[in-house]
């Protein structure tokens, strides 16, 4: 018997059209390429509101013109995290469906923050991707350069700070800024796809982008630019044993990697994230590309990533001094158009990320969780302090 | 079963059945065939779609009229009748209207043969045949189960080296198409070349007498539309109409093929991957960028390379170069036109894609002896994982299960690492060739050729080799 497998995307997200693109290319396509699962897609719509039909495994049902309408006519689903995850849909002729194996395709908030992962975690069945807590640290580029830091990673010299400090005090941050090797790139904190990310070179643009930051998070990062900048990204996949693809290095249009390069200039039939614009594997000398992939490997392990992420990386290219840039748990279409050019196809990706999932549930289960005590007891009979 | 009968009364049926009509190229046989094996009509218009001919508009207008005039009819006997038997008549004329509509559309379509395209093209038919029996070119008639097109094309190229070619473009092979590529001609033209198509007995015979050809190659005979012509001794006998036309001029005769070899008569030349003629074949070679070999006679030697793949093609090569040379080419002029000859659309034509997989389209090849050859192409590519995507081949007749066991047997043999069949009536039987034969290799089902292709970009790596073998139309299942 085929397992059941849920492929959660959408979600209240700016990433919420990318993770659409992520779901169906390659994960869903995969899947049912397979022929070994029954596939249920969940969409969780911009509003919040959760819908399941199978004829959304077809990336045409989002990409019509009056999709919205035919969202309209759906109905909404109840998810049971009781004992196991099940969709519902409610009404007369009622119907349940129980789920083998979920597959989080949701980037951004809500979703690739760990969010999911926390509700996946209470259903008790195996999930695909990073676990609850390296989805939450890596989804904060702050928080992802402090515990990298401590263990030693470079990472670019940054300042943060919150919409809260920066509203009671903008002089002091501005003047922190102001110590760092200029021109500065300002990020929100925890979004991804480079949204609102902005190269500040002159102190008359940097509360403009500071603004913008905060449009969209309430924390915001300024860091150092790298000069003779080589960005490089490599995606690893894996639980205890990684496996590495191919070392990528985005060849940008644009001052950095932004959006519509990625997601938008690529090759659509490629699939996926920006092929077009990358150099599979890319071209630096085998010392650095070393150095690359032994820096990412201690960076997946630090961050306690399982099943697959994409560590970014900054490059001087001339000093060659390597910087941890970000981690990505979620990386844009699985990032399979790099997976493929190493041997791995979509069909054997989805397939050991289902693996790896169902390992670490495994080795979950073997953990206690509960642990039997008298405490009540003593609670009801007794009053503390008699 | 309630929903198939129930197809026949979609609003898009007598679309459907028009469509039938136009992909069976108004063969009213074939249509008939495909209508009587259908189920599901909704299901029929699938690879591809109706076109907007004048003749298929002009019929869908007739079919709709033809539904109305059944509708009014039921209408009316219910208006004027007035016994108890009123409501039997228009429930029958509702219940039987599909059938009615299937049958009686053909009634338009043979006034419209009869009336207006019989003699039109009787007309085009004798202009041409006036043309090409006052024209001064060499004409070369090919015939054969296969292998036609790609001949035409590798002797258009070889030959327009040296003289001026033409021939007719597509598969322009019946007695029409090649009519109305006649009317193109300027009559400056040197040499003319010719495929004869065959779909029933007689078949090359008419097309000769049209063509009037003073050379002929035999491709080769096999169990290509057996369906039609019933037995391999009527598909011999309709292609070697083409010797009994030519008598004593030259004809060149695929000696690796056996039917072809065994049919041969005295004074044929046979061309094989050894020899053609009195030349020998020696250091034959093929890989995925293309087909090396050298012609030697008497101490001449001509090394020819060509883009084409695979060892099979060096046969019809040297005929080309010998004819070429019989023609009154120079060596140089031999050597550059094989060198121009390149994989044509669909026929094990190479593409590699931005991923790095290689794709070999042979989906325009679906006769055993080709499928045998390309088999062996793939067997000879080594370092690389080789898929061979198939939904198997069509009107093999009787010969069909042992044709696909066959298939099977060869991938085995082959070891190809991966075998994507196409779930249909034939497939089965490449699977159970394959078992036979301690296949050990993946063998994945699709249910249809669409779903397989919307798959292999994500079954497939850089550097994998990916052999499309045969396309099925809508009427094969």
């Amino acid at each position: 018997m085929k397992k059941t497998i849920a492929v959660i995307f959408g979600g209240r997200s700016a990433e919420h059209d990318v993770s659409i693109i992520t779901a169906h290319t390659p994960i869903i396509q995969s899947l049912l390429a397979t022929g070994q699962f029954d596939v249920w897609p969940i969409y969780i719509a911009k509003d919040g509101s959760w819908y399941s039909d199978q004829a959304m495994n077809d990336l045409a049902y989002f990409t019509q013109d009056n999709f919205q309408a035919y969202l309209a006519r759906q109905k909404k689903v109840q998810i049971l995290f009781d004992n196991g995850l099940k969709i519902i849909w409610p009404g007369i002729r009622s119907k349940t469906i129980q789920i083998d194996i979920a597959f989080p395709a949701m980037h951004g908030t809500f979703g690739e923050d760990g969010s999911l992962m926390g509700l996946l975690r209470m259903a008790g069945i195996p999930f695909v991707g990073c676990d609850l807590f390296a989805s939450a640290v890596a989804m904060d580029k702050v928080l992802t350069k402090q515990v990298l830091t401590a263990e030693s990673i470079s990472v670019v010299p940054y300042v943060w700070f919150t919409k809260n400090d920066w509203e009671i005090n903008r002089s002091i941050w501005i003047e922190k800024i102001a110590k760092l090797n200029w021109p500065v790139f300002v990020k929100p904190v925890h979004l991804g796809s480079s949204i609102a990310i902005t190269k500040v070179k002159q102190n008359s643009e940097l509360e403009n982008a500071i603004e913008v930051a905060f449009h969209y998070d309430d924390k915001v990062l300024v860091e150092e630019s790298v000069e003779n900048l080589i960005e490089i990204t490599l995606p690893i996949m894996g639980n205890e044993e990684l496996q590495l693809a191919a070392v990528e290095r985005p060849l940008n249009k644009t001052e950095f990697f932004d959006f519509s390069d990625k997601y938008l200039s690529g090759n659509k039939k490629g699939g996926g994230a920006n092929s077009q614009y990358s150099e599979i594997p890319a071209n630096i000398d085998g010392e650095l590309a070393k150095q690359v992939e032994d820096l990412g490997k201690k960076t997946y392990r630090t961050l306690g990533c399982s099943g697959i992420a994409r560590i970014d990386f900054l490059v001087d290219g001339s000093s060659k001094q390597v910087y941890v840039n970000e981690v990505n748990t979620l990386p844009g279409s699985l990032y399979h158009h790099n997976w493929k050019k190493v041997g791995v196809s979509g069909v054997e990706l989805v397939t050991k990320l289902i693996a790896f999932a169902e390992k670490r549930f495994v080795s979950q289960q073997k953990t206690t969780y509960i642990f039997d005590s008298d405490i009540l007891k003593k609670a009801g009979g007794q009053k503390i302090g008699e | 079963m309630i929903k198939n009968w129930l197809s026949r009364y979609n609003l898009r049926y007598p679309r459907f059945l028009v469509y039938m009509l136009q992909a069976s190229e108004y063969n009213i046989r074939d249509y008939l065939v495909w209508y009587h094996k259908t189920k599901n009509f909704t299901r029929v218009e699938q690879r591809k779609r109706f076109v907007r001919t004048a003749k298929g508009l002009l019929l869908l207008v007739i079919a709709w009229a033809f539904l109305f005039f059944l509708i009014g009819t039921a209408i009316s006997i219910l208006w004027i009748n007035t016994s108890s038997l009123k409501y039997i008549f228009p429930f029958l004329i509702v219940l039987f209207s599909p059938y009615f509509l299937a049958y009686g559309i053909i009634i338009p379509l043979l006034v419209i043969r009869i009336i207006i395209q019989w003699p039109v093209e009787y007309l085009i038919i004798s202009k041409a045949k006036q043309k090409l029996k006052t024209h001064t070119a060499v004409k070369i008639g090919i015939a054969g189960s296969f292998g036609k097109t790609t001949m035409r094309e590798i002797l258009k190229t070889v030959l327009s080296e040296g003289k001026k070619v033409a021939a007719p473009p597509h598969s322009y092979n019946t007695l029409l198409g090649i009519s109305q590529f006649v009317k193109t001609l300027k009559g400056d033209e040197e040499i003319l070349v010719f495929e004869l198509g065959e779909y029933y007995p007689g078949d090359v015979q008419k097309l000769c007498d049209l063509v009037q050809p003073n050379m002929g190659v035999i491709t080769g005979v096999n169990e290509a539309h057996l369906q039609k012509f019933k037995s391999l001794e009527r598909t011999v006998k309709t292609i070697y109409e083409l010797a009994d036309y030519l008598g004593e001029k030259p004809i060149y005769v695929n000696g690796e093929n056996e039917l072809a070899r065994k049919n041969a008569r005295s004074g044929h030349i046979m061309y094989d991957c050894g020899h053609v003629g009195d030349w020998k074949i020696e250091n034959p070679k093929t890989d995925l960028t293309g087909t090396s070999f050298t012609l030697t006679k008497n101490g001449a030697k001509l090394e020819l390379k060509s883009a084409l793949l695979g060892l099979h093609q060096i046969g019809p090569l040297a005929a080309s170069a010998e004819i070429a040379l019989n023609l009154g080419l120079s060596f140089d002029q031999v050597r550059d036109g094989i060198s121009k000859t390149i994989p044509f659309d669909h026929r094990l034509e190479p593409k590699t894609d931005t991923t790095g997989v290689i794709t070999l389209d042979d989906s325009y090849n679906g006769n055993p002896d080709g499928v045998k050859a390309v088999i062996a192409f793939l067997a000879s590519l080594k370092d690389c994982r080789r898929f061979y995507v198939t939904p198997g081949l069509v009107e093999m007749g009787l010969r069909t299960e042992k044709i696909h066991k066959q298939i099977g047997k060869q991938l085995a043999e082959a070891n190809i690492e991966k075998v994507i069949l196409i779930k249909n009536s034939v497939t089965s039987h490449i699977e159970q060739g394959l078992k036979e034969k301690g296949y050990k290799g993946e063998v994945i089902w699709f249910d249809d050729a669409l779903a397989a292709f919307a798959a292999l970009p994500l079954l497939t790596v850089k550097g994998d080799v990916m052999l499309l073998q045969n396309d099925w139309p809508d009427q094969y299942q």
